[in-house]
């Protein structure tokens, strides 16, 4: 009975996957007949002195180095903050709402938000006497545009597993680190951190695999702009294919990295989190 | 009041400012869907409609933007593409993930191997199917039809299906199944008459998550589909989003269609939601 499901991935993963790496040695152009020629490895060559190339791929990882973090460090902090206040539970609801709205329509909000002239922010920076911001008209200022997006969708999802993380943590241990005099920072710090340490390195690492294939709120906001300074890694491979250069061999090679680089983290996150043991297939 | 109170009255103060930031954006989309449309674009921004209008819903609104942004009259097409392909790949896909499911927890089949592979078509990153299934589907004429998303949309729907309903039927004690072949039940027969109305709630969590997730899909409806005929919601939006000033108030009412059904349906599986999301990190 599992063999729909395994033709299911062979058939729409596993045989366009190959379809892919094969694409990745061809010069195969949708807009010129005639190619699909075996060029060897001169599609991965051309990445690395593609301009537009590395710097999709230097933004993703400034989301990863950037945004990553800061979703880590908010998160942890408002499950904190709500721990144990009144109505904690409708408020965790309505926290939630942000990363269940289609990353389409939630970048559509903010560009509304960001807009230069009209927009709530501007209006509100002024108010408290700052000048206006071109948002999407400078680098820095968009870059940071598209990491408040992703941070204000991804900050609920940490928040959420952590705040049920930390009210799942065994009570006895706290209360002996409080009989032994532990209190806020200290609990905090050589108690609690500790104990959440494996669940930190899961949501990380849910992050992280996550963040890799950014594209919605790029195309929603800044269409990768100013020049391609918020191109993602996934808007560069879209753009050089099927949105207007048909360039399916090099795009081709640029996913193929991708999805190495996803497959490591989601070999390592599937080892972390134990499959095995979690779904009673094994022992240990 | 006590020191511990007064604190707690600050941290609920902070908490409720920090709730109105995050949802801040959704906000602003909500009450530009029913401005009007000389409260679209003003100095400053108009907070409160003066006036709430449904004419960026129906059309009935001026029409100083030209014809194609006024209103979201055009949306029924996309709407009926999202519904039928959203829901064809939650039908689809749990019935698939719950054969499989099933199996792996009876009789561990493949074991931590086959689970694990199953789980990681979860994570791929989408552009990495979009691009080859672009070339593939051109060749057989499959581009622009629902048939074009709801086959990919099984791939990540399916395998997260297939890691919750493991678990829920792992909850199922096998005794009750045993006293079905005593009963002279056959393997069918119990799974189908015994298993299934216990998992039920897990079928239908199942279901409403692979719903959400086909619903609000965005990249690969994008490339694979073309027009009216397949498009969904999100591309719906995105398509008039890139022009240099879009007109607000209609785009908002289509980003509020879009985002209602999986908002309302995410807070009602609240708790299989996580699970799933989180791979069974959250309980």
């Amino acid at each position: 009975m599992v063999l729909p499901a395994i033709v299911l991935f062979l058939v729409m993963t596993v045989y366009p996957f190959a379809y892919m790496i094969y694409n990745s040695f061809t010069n195969l152009d949708l807009s010129k007949s005639g190619t699909g020629q075996f060029v060897g490895l001169r599609n991965y060559t051309d990445i690395v002195r593609d301009q537009l190339a590395l710097s999709s791929i230097e933004f993703t990882a400034l989301m990863v180095l950037i945004a990553v973090p800061v979703e880590m460090i908010l998160g942890l902090a408002l499950s904190y903050l709500i721990r144990g206040l009144f109505a904690e539970k409708a408020l965790r609801s309505l926290f939630l709402i942000p990363m269940m709205v289609p990353a389409a329509v939630g970048g559509f909000g903010w560009k509304m938000l960001f807009n230069f002239i009209f927009g709530p922010i501007n209006y509100f920076l002024n108010l408290i006497g700052l000048q206006s911001i071109e948002w999407f008209g400078k680098i820095n200022t968009a870059r940071t545009a598209v990491m408040i997006v992703e941070i204000w969708q991804w900050t609920p999802f940490v928040f959420l597993i952590l705040y049920a993380a930390l009210q799942a943590l065994p009570k006895d241990i706290l209360d002996a680190g409080k009989v032994d005099g532990a209190d806020g920072w200290r609990l905090f710090l050589h108690i609690e951190l500790p104990l959440l340490r494996p669940i930190l390195y899961v949501t990380l690492l849910l992050r992280i695999i996550d963040v890799l294939r950014t594209f919605d709120s790029v195309y929603m906001t800044t269409y990768g702009g100013p020049g391609s300074a918020t191109s993602t890694w996934s808007f560069y491979a879209y753009k050089v294919t099927v949105s207007y250069g048909w360039n399916i061999g090099y795009g081709s090679a640029l996913c193929v990295i991708l999805v190495i680089v996803s497959g490591i983290l989601i070999n390592t996150l599937t080892r972390v989190l134990n499959i095995g043991r979690e779904l009673g297939l094994s022992k240990e | 009041m006590s020191r511990r109170n007064v604190v707690r009255l600050i941290r609920f103060c902070v908490a409720l400012l920090v709730l109105a930031i995050f949802l801040f954006p959704i906000y602003w989309l909500v009450i530009t869907a029913f401005k009007q449309e000389s409260e679209w674009f003003t100095t400053p921004p108009v907070f409160w409609p003066s006036k709430f209008t449904l004419s960026n819903f129906l059309g009935t609104g001026s029409t100083t933007f030209g014809t194609t942004t006024t209103s979201i009259a055009g949306i029924v097409p996309f709407l009926r593409n999202s519904v039928v392909v959203a829901t064809t790949t939650s039908i689809v896909s749990t019935i698939i993930a719950a054969f499989a499911a099933y199996s792996i927890a009876r009789t561990k089949i493949g074991g931590t191997g086959l689970a694990g592979w199953f789980i990681s078509m979860r994570f791929l990153p989408p552009i990495a199917s979009a691009i080859p299934l672009y070339v593939i589907f051109s060749k057989i004429s499959l581009l622009n039809t629902w048939w074009a998303l709801i086959l990919p949309y099984l791939v990540p729907t399916t395998a997260l299906s297939i890691w919750l309903l493991i678990s829920f039927f792992n909850e199922i004690p096998q005794e009750i199944e045993e006293a079905a072949y005593i009963d002279g039940a056959s393997r069918t027969q119990a799974f189908l008459q015994v298993v299934l109305p216990l998992s039920a709630p897990g079928l239908a969590a199942a279901a409403i998550l692979a719903f959400i997730q086909s619903w609000g899909e965005f990249l690969l409806a994008l490339v694979l589909t073309s027009n009216a005929s397949a498009q969904t919601l999100p591309v719906y939006l995105g398509r008039y989003i890139t022009g240099w000033r879009v007109a607000w108030g209609p785009l908002s009412a289509a980003g509020l269609v879009t985002m209602l059904p999986v908002i309302v349906f995410a807070l009602i599986t609240q708790r299989y939601l996580i699970r799933g999301l989180t791979l069974g990190a959250v309980k």
